[in-house]
């Protein structure tokens, strides 16, 4: 890919959950040799992610109103996990449609059918092989920040 | 004649003579009339007794109250002082027995349940008595019994002596006798008949019993076998709640090594890639060689974890059975490759139409598994042939078509349908086929052919959760053929 991410897309975050910290290095180098420009917040485990969504604990006073551009979720997490991130995710009303992509080491067929039943827009596997890992990554960050229309913000729905 | 009549009499006659003659004219008439009375009145009471027995007969098929009652009835209508039936014990050659029911007067002692043993009776006249012979025995002192007979008698009281044969069937069973104590008695022919048939009547009863005993030890048997079956079955429910929890914790195993096993690789491996990105520089081409060889080495351990998780699934994973078409997997299969390889140039020969019935993701990975392997090992050449078909022929004796074992014998595969995948490869020496389906057995060196030992395993073991065989025969040079086939032989 040789343009970077631009426009509207750039200004909102996305939101990495992802308890393994080499996999969260990995991760964020994959985004940056794409150049992609957004913020990337990351959250350790389901509470965290939970938290920054939500605008509760170490996020109290985040802006709500703005959400991530996307949520790249990791299922096994400490605390809460991510099939429960995902579901609570999709039972509040103000991130019901937030894009949410499964990162994962599994391709056990549960998994893939407990997100899907939830309601995960994709389901990535994080190969060992890094090149594969990071074209994966790259054709995410096309996909989700540049093609994808983002659902409308909430203050837009509210009256 | 009572007074008033005889008075009457009386005043007709002339006088005492001529009554006193024609009280001796009436007598004389009158007394065969009252004797046939009496002999009509004992047959209706002989056949009151045997509508008893038959009635008692069809009522209740327990032998001892059957008995009971009809040695009671019996001595009751031949006035006799004892009516028992003695049963002969089984396999003491008609020598030993007991009697096993009786009615006896209250001035005589009981017979009742005292082996009595006879030794000539077995040898002399159980026979005749299995051909029904009576005995019939006015006094015993006088009748030319033996000693031992008259004494075995004796020791009951037994004066005369009315014996008649118990059978079932054609069995000598035992005996009814009927006895006379202290005095003599003469039997007399309609007392002798009567008891014949009270006697057949009880073989009847006899023969029902041991219809019954039989149907009842059926049924105890049938009621064992039920139980027997009712125990295994529980056994196999307790084994089949062990396996499915042993099943559980596997499978949690293996989905924590899909997880944790990978992780540390993706972190090897992209760490490696971002050395040979960022300090590409500061790297000689040793040190750059090493990395990439750290790099090939994570990816296929990666790829051997996968490939272990897939024949873990495998075992484990529940059977869908329908019907599959093989042909139509095949071919997808072998497009695929080609597409993948287009400078290759491969004939492939895929028989069309042939419809198995199996587990379609299972079959799915044995095609992949065989079709993968035959691709692989004719890479070396510039033209190759890939053939998929069916066949029922015979097996020539020759060729050792074993699965793992050599030495196990090879049935016939009667009409069962046997695939097979056919190359013209490099093929492989029969002598290791001991190794071909082991997992991590190779045949051939890494850097020949690429592999990890474990899709012949994968494909041996879903052929045999299929109930089929996997074989193989080639030879170096010449190619390789796999066989399966995906039902149960029929074995002779």
């Amino acid at each position: 890919m040789s343009g970077g991410m631009s426009g509207n897309a750039n200004s909102r975050v996305i939101l990495l959950v992802e308890d393994n910290p080499d996999d969260e290095a990995l991760a964020i180098r994959a985004l940056k040799r794409h150049h992609v420009g957004n913020e990337i917040v990351v959250a350790h485990d389901g509470v965290e992610a939970l938290d920054y969504l939500f605008g509760t604990g170490l996020y109290a006073d985040r802006e709500i109103n703005i959400q991530p551009t996307v949520v790249l979720l990791d299922l096994k997490l400490p605390r809460i996990d991510g099939l429960e991130v995902l579901r609570r995710i999709r039972e509040n009303e103000a991130t019901r449609l937030l894009p949410v992509v499964v990162l994962t080491t599994s391709n056990e067929e549960q998994d893939l059918l407990n997100s899907y039943s939830l309601g995960c827009n994709s389901y990535i596997r994080k190969p060992v092989d890094f090149l594969q890992f990071s074209e994966a990554i790259r054709q995410l960050g096309m996909y989700w920040l540049l093609m994808n229309e983002p659902p409308p913000r909430l203050e837009q729905r509210s009256p | 004649m009572n007074q008033e009549q005889l008075a009457r009499i009386r005043d007709l006659c002339r006088d005492d003579a001529a009554f006193e003659e024609l009280q001796q004219m009436l007598i004389a008439h009158m007394q065969p009339m009252e004797q046939e009375i009496d002999r009509t009145h004992l047959q209706v009471e002989q056949q009151k007794t045997l509508f008893h027995v038959v009635t008692r007969l069809r009522e209740s098929l327990d032998l001892q109250t059957l008995f009971q009652a009809t040695a009671a009835e019996v001595r009751q209508l031949l006035a006799a002082d004892r009516v028992g039936m003695f049963r002969f014990y089984a396999d003491s050659g008609w020598n030993d027995g007991e009697f096993v029911s009786e009615s006896v007067a209250p001035a005589f002692p009981s017979a009742i349940a005292q082996r009595i043993h006879d030794h000539c009776f077995g040898d002399q006249f159980a026979i005749h008595y299995q051909e029904g012979r009576v005995q019939n025995v006015a006094d015993i002192y006088s009748a030319g019994l033996s000693d031992c007979h008259i004494q075995i008698l004796a020791q009951f009281q037994v004066r005369a002596n009315l014996v008649v044969p118990l059978l079932q069937g054609r069995h000598l069973w035992g005996l009814l006798c009927i006895h006379q104590c202290r005095v003599s008695r003469q039997w007399q022919e309609a007392e002798i008949e009567f008891v014949q048939q009270i006697a057949g009547h009880l073989g009847v009863a006899l023969k029902q019993a041991e219809l019954l005993a039989e149907l009842r030890a059926e049924v105890v048997e049938r009621q064992q076998a039920e139980q027997r079956a009712h125990k295994l079955n529980q056994g196999l429910q307790q084994a089949i709640v062990e396996l499915k929890a042993v099943n559980k914790e596997l499978e949690a195993f293996s989905y924590s090594v899909s997880h944790d096993l990978r992780a540390p690789l993706r972190s090897i491996d992209g760490f490696s890639q971002a050395l040979l990105e960022d300090c590409l520089e500061q790297l000689d081409t040793h040190g750059q060689d090493y990395l990439r060889r750290i790099r090939s080495a994570t990816q296929r351990m990666g790829q051997l974890i996968d490939d272990l998780l897939t024949l873990a699934r495998v075992t484990r994973s529940e059977m869908q059975k329908a019907s599959v078409d093989l042909s139509q997997l095949a071919s997808r299969i072998c497009t695929q490759l080609q597409q993948a390889y287009p400078e290759r140039q491969v004939e492939f020969a895929i028989q069309k139409d042939l419809v198995a019935y199996g587990d379609r993701h299972l079959l799915q990975v044995v095609l992949d598994n065989l079709l993968n392997n035959a691709w692989k090992f004719t890479s070396r050449y510039p033209q190759a042939r890939i053939e998929f078909g069916v066949m029922r022929a015979e097996r020539t004796s020759e060729t050792n078509l074993s699965e793992t074992n050599p030495s196990e014998t090879n049935p016939q595969e009667n009409g069962i349908p046997v695939y097979f995948v056919r190359d013209d490869g490099v093929g492989f020496d029969m002598t290791f086929i001991d190794k071909l389906f082991k997992p991590f057995q190779r045949l051939h060196g890494m850097q020949e052919f690429p592999g990890n030992g474990i899709g012949l395993a994968t494909t041996q073991r879903i052929i045999h959760r299929h109930g089929g065989r996997v074989w193989a025969e080639g030879a170096l040079g010449q190619g390789a053929t796999f066989y399966f086939t995906l039902e149960e032989e029929i074995r002779e």
